[in-house]
């Protein structure tokens, strides 16, 4: 859905803090339901709540800790820490990150990695916080179809270096629907409708980390399954057997 | 009551059925328009709430495909959007043309003021 004409006129920074606090008014909005429904809760359907509101807010928490080292880093606040790192690693890390999360979703992780990856040169922090902050997207998107299905982790090597990133069965997910999401951004309530119905937040919060590290998101497809991801030149500094 | 969900956050669409549940509805989720759709078919509701940022179709072409089935014109449609009612430039096309009882911003909306506009809704005829 499109805003009113009155608010296209926003930076690109005030269009990404606008995503941002549309995409947390979201589970401020499930605790607030929470803490209604606590009143007539049992001892057991409280627990179950209290684990929803750790889990939604936890995420909540990094995306918001995710936004702010962007900040940081475009402002030169903060410097990168340049590394060789194996990208299956932080996969599986930024899987167990995302875990809690997912599981409230009553969505599946999986880690698909290609064997022997090279290492790349990335700041580990960085490069986890974008991939949490996709993979959160992916979470919401993949437990809006009709069957809460799979998120899948992914990294493989392509010519350009080694692509990882979040991929699901969202087959109308296209490099138009990305292009279309830069330009709707601040301007529509839902800029990436064919993905998620939210503001999906946590795609520009990805990209905006991605360009700190000169490398962008982009659609890639893996297998029979269509996703966002990013392509990280391989590192010739250190190569691990 | 039977009431139909349109909710694609399963989270909010749980808290919402535990509580209308508690109200002594019975309700039946659907994540999509075109789940919603089917849902409908299989379970003709007395109430829709319905969010209007659905993924895949817009909310309000949700509406109109419920409406054009002349067996459900007669279902009082309440809105239980993220949009605000300001945003909503059609809002009189809304309640005029589509049925839609009520419009609820969600951030504002509680649980007990859900509950008392199905309430409401049930006695409106359209």
């Amino acid at each position: 859905m499109q805003r009113g004409s009155d608010q296209t006129q926003l930076s690109s920074q005030e269009q990404m803090f606008l995503s941002l606090v549309e995409q947390l008014s979201r589970p401020m909005l499930q605790i607030n339901q929470l803490a209604e429904l606590a009143s007539d809760a049992t001892a057991e359907e409280a627990e179950q709540h209290w684990q929803v509101v750790r889990a939604i807010t936890n995420a909540s928490l990094q995306l918001v800790e995710n936004y702010a080292l962007s900040l940081r880093l475009h402002g030169k606040l903060t410097k990168l820490e340049l590394e060789p790192l194996t990208v299956s690693s932080l996969l599986y890390d930024t899987a167990h990150a995302l875990t809690p999360f997912a599981k409230q979703y009553g969505v599946s992780l999986e880690l698909d990695l290609s064997s022997r990856l090279q290492p790349v040169l990335a700041d580990r922090s960085v490069l986890q916080s974008a991939m949490t902050s996709l993979g959160q997207v992916f979470i919401l998107a993949s437990a809006e179809s009709d069957k809460a299905g799979t998120v899948n982790l992914a990294a493989h090597r392509s010519r350009y270096g080694v692509v990882a990133g979040m991929y699901g069965k969202h087959q109308q997910l296209s490099t138009d629907s990305l292009r279309r999401a830069h330009a709707m951004q601040g301007k529509a309530r839902q800029p990436l409708q064919r993905l998620v119905s939210g503001p999906a937040a946590g795609v520009f919060v990805a990209e905006s980390l991605l360009q700190t590290l000169s490398a962008h998101l982009h659609v890639a497809r893996f297998h029979k399954l269509t996703g966002l991801a990013a392509t990280l030149p391989a590192s010739s500094q250190l190569q691990l057997v | 009551m039977h009431i139909l969900l349109v909710e694609p956050d399963r989270i909010s669409a749980r808290n919402y059925t535990s509580a209308l549940s508690a109200a002594g509805h019975t309700v039946v989720t659907a994540h999509t328009a075109q789940d919603a759709v089917h849902v409908a078919d299989e379970h003709i509701p007395d109430v829709v709430l319905v969010e209007l940022q659905l993924p895949y179709h817009n909310g309000v072409e949700f509406l109109y495909e419920f409406r054009s089935y002349t067996e459900w014109l007669h279902i009082p449609i309440i809105i239980l959007s993220f949009v605000p009612p300001s945003e909503l430039s059609e809002a009189s096309v809304l309640t005029r043309e589509l049925g839609v009882v009520q419009i609820l911003h969600k951030p504002v909306t509680s649980l007990a003021e859900l509950c008392a506009a199905v309430d409401k809704a049930t006695t409106v005829r359209t």
